[in-house]
């Protein structure tokens, strides 16, 4: 799948993407520079990362979410991993990947939801 | 009633490692493998095929059904003519890793599936077999 089909939709001051199901390698650099740049571009609070679609997430794919994680954090936002199959789950836990500081969400939904949540609570802080 | 026509796939490109992760969904999935371990076998063949890409930038991916008394399995072979594995047991060590990876690949791996052998010799090439087999 070509890079530039990665959708990043801007949505209440948040960015929603959605990761496609079997990305090369160059697809998933290239999602974590279009993240970013639109992190800036839209000074998004947070972002939402569908990855219900996504049917392996391997240690390079991992790295990289991870990684995105980590820089969305350091630019003030939230990432919140929406979606993850349950089989996937099982296969990442026992490959020994951490998704380090990511919230997660069992879909879009909710993964709104708890960034909307966040957001009130920082106001109220 | 469980088999499965042999086949290889040379691995020569970074699309290559999305291509083979298709082939073996396909292969897991004809060999009657639930969901959750298509996606351990394919996660694993992810890692190995990604390994000989990046360490020996080419090499070779076969498959092959494999029978145990009444059990049937899958076995898939990556085997390249690359630089080899100086220490495989350090290599197996979780974090340990001579490029830009996690150091994740190889024992990771080694978890999602049931057996694992690694052949190596330095200057000559990998061969690392996996094997999962049908719960019955």
């Amino acid at each position: 799948m070509p890079a530039e089909s990665i959708s990043v939709i801007k949505l209440r001051g948040l960015l929603l993407v959605t990761v496609p199901p079997d990305p090369d390698d160059t697809t998933v650099s290239a999602l974590q520079e279009k993240v970013l740049q639109a992190m800036v571009q839209h000074e998004s609070r947070g972002l939402v990362l569908d990855i219900s679609t996504v049917q392996t997430l391997d240690s390079f794919f991992a790295r990289t979410v991870v990684e995105t994680v980590q820089m969305v954090g350091l630019m003030g936002g939230r990432t919140v991993l929406a979606g993850m199959r349950a089989n996937v789950a099982v296969t990442v836990t026992q490959l020994g990947l951490s998704i380090g500081n990511a919230l997660t969400a069992l879909d879009v939904d909710r993964a709104i939801e708890l960034l909307d949540a966040e957001a009130s609570k920082e106001l109220r802080l | 009633m469980n088999d499965l026509p042999p086949g290889e796939f040379p691995i020569g490109s970074e699309n290559d490692i999305v291509s083979a992760r298709r082939i073996i969904r396909n292969a897991a999935t004809a060999l009657g493998f639930g969901l959750t371990d298509v996606t351990r076998i394919v996660t694993a063949a992810s890692e190995l095929t990604r390994n000989i890409y990046v360490h020996a930038k080419s090499g070779i991916m076969r498959w092959r059904s494999v029978h145990r008394g009444s059990g049937v399995g899958l076995e898939l072979t990556f085997a390249d003519n690359g630089p080899g594995i100086p220490d495989v047991a350090k290599a197996l060590q979780v974090g340990y890793t001579t490029g830009t990876g996690l150091g994740m690949g190889l024992p990771g791996s080694k978890r999602l599936t049931d057996e694992m052998t690694i052949q190596s010799e330095v200057g000559r090439g990998t061969t690392i077999v996996v094997r999962k087999w049908l719960p019955t």
